[in-house]
């Protein structure tokens, strides 16, 4: 009978809880809508970026947090994303549709050869592999000068008129970002999530329940890519240029701290370490400089003394548990 | 293309393997001691290539200069890797790798800036010492001095990794660290002072590095993220923690750079990535035996 | 049911399993015994697939497992629950089970369906089984150790396998929390009569619930049979018996 109840009253809690969240959510939207009527251009385009870069942590988040894989080079599958639509939308004269269609995918296509091999190692040399295979596609880009026009990047990159004005950039991505997220979030409750959570706490026991691990893993990781390669095609409409420090490996590292500075064990963790970060680049750049000094500290301090971050720390205080994983063990 | 061509061409790629190996022994020390993958390596060997053009050039690019350098440079960067050991790494042994890993990068991003901010963003050089300029002739194949000068400096430092590991007390202890870390800790060993050590002494490899190549190549911003992204490759294909892994990698890699050059110049910056890609793959553990 | 023919694996020179034989009974519990190391743990994970053997083979139902991979093996309706606790840390009760069973139904790729709702039913039967459905929301790693055991066999059977391989499934328990699992074996057993191989130390626990024991010693399969005929035995007492008292 008392058990009865107090779950009742759990499940009330929660039904309030989603309602609240859902309302948080849909305010939250309505001002995003808003916004750009109410401020200079300049802004649309900081937020039109924080949508991009939040759309590509998040996604790599599926494979760091949610996988515990420890993912070094996830600029990559960006990088190929922004150069696919670039090259098509300078080089052939097929329709638009098409090169955005195509960034992605050939974002997850590589991320299927890349991630086919990582899949087979565990931690460390999972990591130290998608770094090396990163870099070597970096090297490619940078130097393939037919297609890519290697270190100079690819520059005035032509997209329809109806992408041309910055509000309507904005509101491209904002749609995008949300259709992504509202996606990703999905697969992360689903089955598939679960068991991928599951495989990350304990692959042996999860192989021995029939889940073929390495495959599931392959799965998150070209899921991952594909979303990449969709903040990829943003990055493209927003700066209208590519280049080849896209694909560098300090790229894939900043993705790394905006996914720890908002929170691994948190779904948004990485969009709000993706605001923070490009917020925050914005705002010291003014000043100074020396943005990555400021960079750095800022890390040393997070990692120091709120390792799991900001959001997640929030979590936290609020449920009063730790939230789920975001330990990355070496045995993964 | 001759065979002196390509011999020539041979000895200095195996010359800059010997300082990617000076360089990723140390990390691969850290690796196997502390277990710690540490991005900062590359910062300090770029720390050690400023200094050494500081202090060489305090002499007015004299004679002795270099030489001073080659000592006080190393130890300079030693110093400075005690101070972090001990006021940042020592309190995150027991987190995960991605924790670790980015301590060690807010490390390279801070000095990356410190560098702009002491020694400005132009770029420096540091003259080749007298005595080691000109070229030899090696069985017909002619190699610049310095490089023989590598060459002869690159198996030194192994022999005295060796020695020091194999026939020192402490060296002993650091390969029981690396091997079994819960053993060590039963016997009563202040593992934490191995650990203090182990990185002080990775910081001195990197710092020497650092000094060597300095005047080989312009010293200057961005030379620790191309010497990190190698010196991990290199680890990892030796087997993480394995020195002598290291060796035969550093020379594979230094090696296939060269004959990359000389081949298909284009795809030079290709080649080692794609070695270590393809022997990755094949050999996942890494060639020889990982501590780990 | 599960039939184990000159079974041999060896680690750098090691022979861990020099001559394995065993035939598993449907229905019936088989226990293997031995001393330390004799690999009983090396034997569970070849059968499991966790390692490929050097020669000999592995058949269950009259298929050939030797070469399978764990998940294959799994599907081939063979469960195991481990020495040491494995379960999955950072999950609730309730979806360590549920991913059990998910991987069962082969629903474990689904992408958009959200996983609350599926097999619920199914997996509150598993935990209710268990007496484990109070905790159904909790973090697993807040529950005592005798309940992460009893998760942990539960786990295994959220999979609804025929054969279930329990690895010391009373290790580090205390006689309460040992007597908790004896009746869940016999449970298992006898109502559900589901066939179970298991390994045990505590040789009163084996001989209490085994209806056929096999002895490996050093790698080899020195005796199988009724557990009077092993107690009997004579080259048995000398290898394994002998250490302890025979009553």
């Amino acid at each position: 009978m008392s058990v009865n109840t107090e779950s009742s009253l759990k499940t009330t809690n929660r039904k309030i809880h989603n309602l609240l969240g859902l309302g948080l959510a849909l305010i939250g939207i309505l001002i995003l809508l808003i916004v750009p009527t109410l401020i200079p251009p300049y802004y649309s385009y900081l937020l039109a970026t924080i949508f991009t870069t939040a759309l590509l942590a998040t996604s790599l988040n599926l494979v760091l947090g949610y996988g515990g894989l420890l993912h070094l080079h996830h600029g990559v599958f960006y990088g190929i994303g922004a150069y696919t639509v670039a090259i098509i939308l300078t080089k052939t004269s097929w329709p638009f549709a098409l090169a955005v269609i195509l960034g992605p995918i050939l974002s997850a296509a590589l991320a299927f050869v890349i991630g086919w091999f990582c899949v087979r190692l565990r931690g460390l040399y999972f990591g130290m592999l998608t770094l090396a295979l990163g870099q070597l596609v970096w090297a490619i880009v940078y130097r393939w000068n037919a297609l890519t026009n290697g270190d100079n990047g690819i520059h005035a990159i032509p997209v329809p008129d109806f992408l041309t004005s910055i509000s309507s950039v904005y509101y491209t991505t904002l749609l995008v970002l949300l259709v992504s997220l509202l996606i990703l979030s999905k697969i992360t409750k689903s089955p598939f999530g679960l068991t991928l959570l599951a495989a990350r706490d304990n692959p042996v026991r999860s192989e021995s329940l029939g889940i073929n691990v390495k495959q599931h893993r392959l799965i998150a990781f070209v899921i991952a890519g594909f979303f990449a390669g969709v903040a990829g095609v943003l990055f493209v409409l927003l700066e209208r240029s590519v280049a080849p420090s896209l694909l560098f490996w300090n790229k894939s590292a900043e993705i790394l701290i905006m996914c720890l500075m908002g929170g691994l064990t948190v779904f948004l963790g990485p969009t709000l370490g993706a605001a923070i970060l490009v917020l925050l680049s914005m705002i010291v750049g003014l000043y100074t400089e020396y943005w990555l000094l400021v960079l750095g500290l800022l890390l040393l301090i997070l990692v120091l003394f709120l390792p799991q971050g900001i959001l997640g720390y929030i979590c936290e205080k609020i449920k009063g548990r730790r939230q789920r994983g975001g330990s990355l063990d070496a045995s993964n | 293309m001759d065979i002196a061509t390509l011999s020539s061409q041979l000895l200095i790629g195996l010359s800059r393997g010997m300082i990617f190996f000076i360089v990723a022994a140390g990390l691969t020390l850290i690796f196997g001691v502390l277990r710690i993958t540490n991005f900062a390596h590359g910062s300090l060997y770029m720390l050690g290539a400023f200094a050494a053009y500081s202090v060489s050039t305090s002499l007015g690019h004299g004679h002795y200069g270099f030489w001073l350098a080659l000592l006080v440079a190393p130890i300079a960067v030693m110093i400075l890797s005690l101070i972090i050991e001990r006021g940042l790494l020592r309190f995150i042994y027991n987190r995960d790798h991605l924790t670790q890993m980015l301590l060690t990068y807010s490390l390279v991003l801070i000095t990356g800036d410190a560098v702009k901010i002491i020694w400005g963003s132009e770029y420096k050089s540091i003259n080749i010492p007298e005595g080691l300029r000109g070229s030899i002739s090696i069985w017909g194949a002619s190699l610049p001095l310095y490089n023989a000068f590598l060459l002869l400096i690159g198996p030194l430092v192994a022999l005295g990794l060796w020695l020091f590991l194999s026939k020192t007390h402490l060296g002993k202890i650091c390969r029981a660290t690396a091997t079994d870390r819960e053993m060590v800790d039963i016997l009563g060993i202040n593992s934490t002072r191995v650990f203090a050590l182990v990185f002080a002494l990775g910081g001195w490899l990197a710092g020497l590095g650092g000094t060597l190549i300095a005047p080989t190549t312009t010293v200057s911003m961005g030379m620790d993220a191309n010497i990190l992204i190698y010196a991990f490759l290199i680890v990892v294909i030796g087997g993480l923690g394995n020195i002598w892994g290291a060796l035969i990698s550093s020379i594979i890699i230094g090696m296939g750079e060269a004959i990359g050059v000389l081949l298909i110049p284009s795809v030079s910056i290709i080649l080692p990535y794609m070695i270590a890609g393809i022997l990755l793959i094949f050999r996942p553990s890494g060639l020889l035996k990982s501590v780990w | 049911m599960l039939q184990i023919e000159q079974l041999k694996k060896s680690f750098e020179g090691y022979q861990a399993i020099a001559n394995a034989n065993l035939s598993v009974p449907q229905g019936e519990v088989v226990a293997v015994i031995g001393p330390n190391g004799a690999g009983k743990s090396t034997l569970f994970n070849l059968i499991t697939g966790h390692l490929t053997a050097d020669s000999g083979s592995i058949r269950f139902q009259k298929t050939d497992i030797t070469q399978c991979t764990p998940h294959q093996i799994c599907h081939h309706g063979i469960g195991r629950s481990f020495q040491l606790i494995n379960i999955f840390t950072s999950l609730t009760v309730f979806e360590n089970i549920q991913t059990a069973v998910l991987a069962k139904h082969r629903l474990e790729r689904k992408l958009f369906k959200p996983a609350k709702k599926l097999l619920r039913e199914e997996t509150l039967e598993v935990l209710n089984s268990f007496g484990l459905v109070r905790y159904k929301d909790h973090l697993c790693s807040s529950l005592s150790y005798g309940d992460q055991k009893v998760l942990e066999i539960a786990i295994a059977l959220g999979s609804k396998p025929k054969l279930l391989l329990l690895d010391e499934p009373t290790a580090g328990m205390s006689p309460d929390e040992t007597s908790r699992i004896v009746q869940l074996i016999k449970r298992l057993s006898q109502d559900e009569g589901l066939t179970i191989l298991l390994t045990e130390h505590d040789t009163d626990l084996v001989f209490d619930v085994a209806q056929k024991i096999m002895v490996l010693h050093q790698g080899e399969t020195i005796a199988q049979g009724l557990p009077e005929d092993i107690r009997s035995d004579k080259s048995v007492q000398k290898a394994y018996l002998g250490e302890t008292e025979v009553c």
